[in-house]
């Protein structure tokens, strides 16, 4: 009886201990649940599904999130994927707005529901240039609503075009930024190119 | 040492067994009491047409933003407009349609002519619902106090910018600032990396002697170039890309973005000596650029499109009193506003107002695409414009500054893009008296030229 309570004991304690790590890491209440094969996806409901990623924090290397309208680890250290907060990053976001496969080759519609927890096989630069099935590259000139701008390092969202030729860009930009909209000025910007999803059905 | 006993052995196991249970099933209980999610508000998107052509149709649509619905189609929307024509009056009320399509808002009205071709333009504003959660907003958030204004565009000069020819930049005519990356007093921060990109000090502005001032937001401080030398003063800013305003009293005005804990966009004043006087929320909740306007700082807002005042005579406003100021354009000293829309690649339009009536306006196309309009600013009779040109296909940038007036472009000039780290969207120039001032970076540090306007070359 004396060696089950020492066990128990030790068990418990790591058993918890392990379980607040788990706690304090966003993921724990993340699934990976099956996406929904659509057969449409317009662009007005890919801005609503943006829009609702707002103030819902950043993470390196993410893709899940829920929607209570803050971040729930505001202070992970950037650029560490083991981290497991709450939100997208720049590819992440864009990845699950566009209802793209994690299969590269397909080009088909996935609703991927906000906890579920999937980035997606792109990173920024991959949409800069265009890489998988349903992404292509678009001049930046004649981008629209829920297109993107795509850097080495970045992409964006257009929300919309503003009167003074900027942009709102719906983003996961930095840690410290988490997501929003921000008016941004990528379409003029040099290191940003146009890129977008094949696909739009209204 | 003593052999364990096989009865000591397998009383150990169950308890790992046991207690590594009870540890998931307490797990489960913590991680099971997470918050559950909120419903997103509704929000709404809408470009308005400023300045139109006259005779032409005119077509008013939105996009209405809501909860993501679990089917994922788009939101179960409607909305009523309250249009008049011309600026004062009596509003009446039009029914959205809902489109097929939604890349320029699926939810639409055409103006019966006698309102699109009206000779004093148009006013309104709409009321958006989602009909799944039954949320309502009004936008302009004005209304009817404040609502969208539209003019045409009659009399206008023409302007034919034709095919830019990169690689004829104008040179400064003197750098004033020059500070490479540190923290120390005349060095100036920069944050993030490599892989993530680079930013600098997001914005800057020049008082009426010259002194340049740099919102060093990396390092948490305002720093300010005279002939006297520099002088640094700490702020309590967030570090975040804020734009940045001075006062002619020597109120700072920092127009912060939202973040991670504050969603919001927040516009803090500072005094001289760097205290905080105040912090106010903005109306909306977007912003693209910060000015100091005659009666303080003014701020052009999304959704609402509109340059909203934040404060009055030293004193914040709150989130519905600025809304119910709204206007079309930035107000200058003299009582006159400036209205700026770009339009499609290409184009940009532009117009003189005083009260709600155009006094001069320009039509500017570009065969060359034309990005952000970074500055528009009256200067004596004149009007200074500075807005990028840029390639599509081989990324190439210019900033062309072009000084009109109603005989089209009297002056005008290309200047470099040089922008190694990012800064504020709407914040690389400013107009102090005949100078133009512009803010870049480079991989040693930080910049600001001047480029007199007033010499004839």
């Amino acid at each position: 009886m004396k060696a089950f309570l020492i066990a128990f004991g030790v068990a418990i304690v790591l058993a918890g201990a392990t379980g607040a790590q788990a706690y304090h890491r966003f993921w724990a209440n993340c699934n990976y649940d099956a996406p929904t094969f659509m057969t449409t996806m317009t662009r007005d409901a890919a801005q609503s599904y943006a829009n609702a990623a707002r103030y819902e924090g950043y993470q390196w290397g993410g893709g899940c999130w829920n929607y209570d309208d803050a971040d729930s680890y505001p202070y992970d250290v950037p650029g560490d994927p083991s981290a497991h907060g709450e939100g997208g990053d720049c590819s992440g976001l864009t990845f699950k707005t566009w209802r793209e496969s994690t299969d590269d080759w397909r080009d088909g519609r996935y609703y991927w529901r906000a906890l579920r927890n999937v980035h997606g096989p792109y990173t920024a630069g991959d949409f800069k240039n265009g890489l998988g099935a349903p992404n292509h590259i678009v001049a930046k000139s004649t981008a629209g609503v829920m297109d993107a701008f795509a850097s080495s390092t970045h992409i964006g969202m257009i929300f919309t075009r503003s009167l003074y030729g900027g942009d709102q860009i719906v983003e996961a930009k930095c840690e410290a930024c988490g997501t929003n909209i921000f008016y941004r000025t990528y379409r003029s910007d040099p290191s940003y190119g146009g890129v977008a999803r094949w696909g739009w059905t209204g | 040492m003593r052999r364990p006993r096989i009865r000591s052995l397998a009383g150990g196991a169950a308890g790992i067994v046991v207690g590594v249970i009870g540890g998931i099933a307490l797990t489960s209980i913590s991680a099971a009491g997470w918050p559950k999610p909120a419903v997103s508000g509704l929000d709404a998107v809408h470009v308005p047409p400023l300045l139109t052509r006259p005779g032409g149709p005119v077509t008013l649509r939105f996009a209405i933003v809501c909860a993501p619905r679990d089917d994922g189609e788009p939101c179960d929307g409607s909305g009523s407009i309250y249009v008049r024509a011309g600026q004062s009056g009596p509003f009446r009320q039009l029914e959205l349609s809902r489109g097929e399509d939604s890349s320029d808002g699926r939810y639409f009205v055409e103006l019966p002519s006698e309102l699109a071709s009206a000779r004093d333009g148009f006013s309104y504003y709409a009321v958006l619902r989602d009909r799944t959660s039954g949320a309502t907003m009004t936008l302009p958030a004005g209304g009817e106090a404040a609502p969208q204004r539209s003019f045409p565009l009659r009399d206008v000069t023409e302007v034919a910018l034709g095919v830019h020819v990169f690689g004829h930049e104008r040179a400064p005519d003197e750098r004033v600032v020059a500070a490479p990356w540190g923290s120390d007093v005349g060095e100036v921060g920069l944050a993030g990396s490599r892989e993530l990109g680079f930013g600098g000090p997001s914005s800057f502005d020049v008082a009426s002697d010259g002194t340049v001032a740099v919102l060093d937001q990396v390092n948490t401080r305002i720093q300010r170039w005279s002939r006297a030398g520099v002088k640094a003063t700490s702020v309590d800013v967030s570090g975040g890309l804020a734009d940045f305003a001075l006062e002619t009293d020597g109120t700072m005005d920092v127009l912060e973005p939202p973040n991670r804990t504050s969603p919001a966009p927040v516009l803090r004043s500072f005094r001289g000596d760097g205290t905080q006087r105040w912090a106010q929320r903005l109306s909306d909740r977007t912003w693209a650029k910060l000015a100091a306007g005659p009666s303080g700082p003014t701020v052009q807002q999304q959704p609402s499109e509109q340059w909203l005042p934040v404060a009055e005579r030293g004193a914040a406003l709150g989130r519905a009193a600025q809304a119910g100021r709204g206007r079309p354009g930035r107000q200058f000293a003299n009582g006159r506003e400036v209205l700026v829309e770009r339009v499609g690649p290409g184009e940009l339009r532009l117009a003189e107002l005083a009260g709600n009536a155009v006094v001069r306006s320009w039509r500017i196309t570009s065969a060359t695409p034309l990005g952000e309009v970074q500055l528009a600013e009256l200067h004596g009779n004149r009007l200074v414009v500075v807005t990028k040109t840029y390639t599509d296909t081989d990324d190439r940038t210019d900033y062309l500054v072009l000084v009109l007036d109603r005989s089209g472009i009297p002056a005008g000039f290309a200047v470099e893009s040089l922008e190694w780290a990012e800064s504020a969207p709407l914040a690389r120039f400013r107009l102090a008296g005949s100078s133009l001032y512009r803010l870049g970076s480079t991989p040693v540090g930080l910049f600001v030229d001047r480029f007199e306007l007033e010499v004839s070359r």
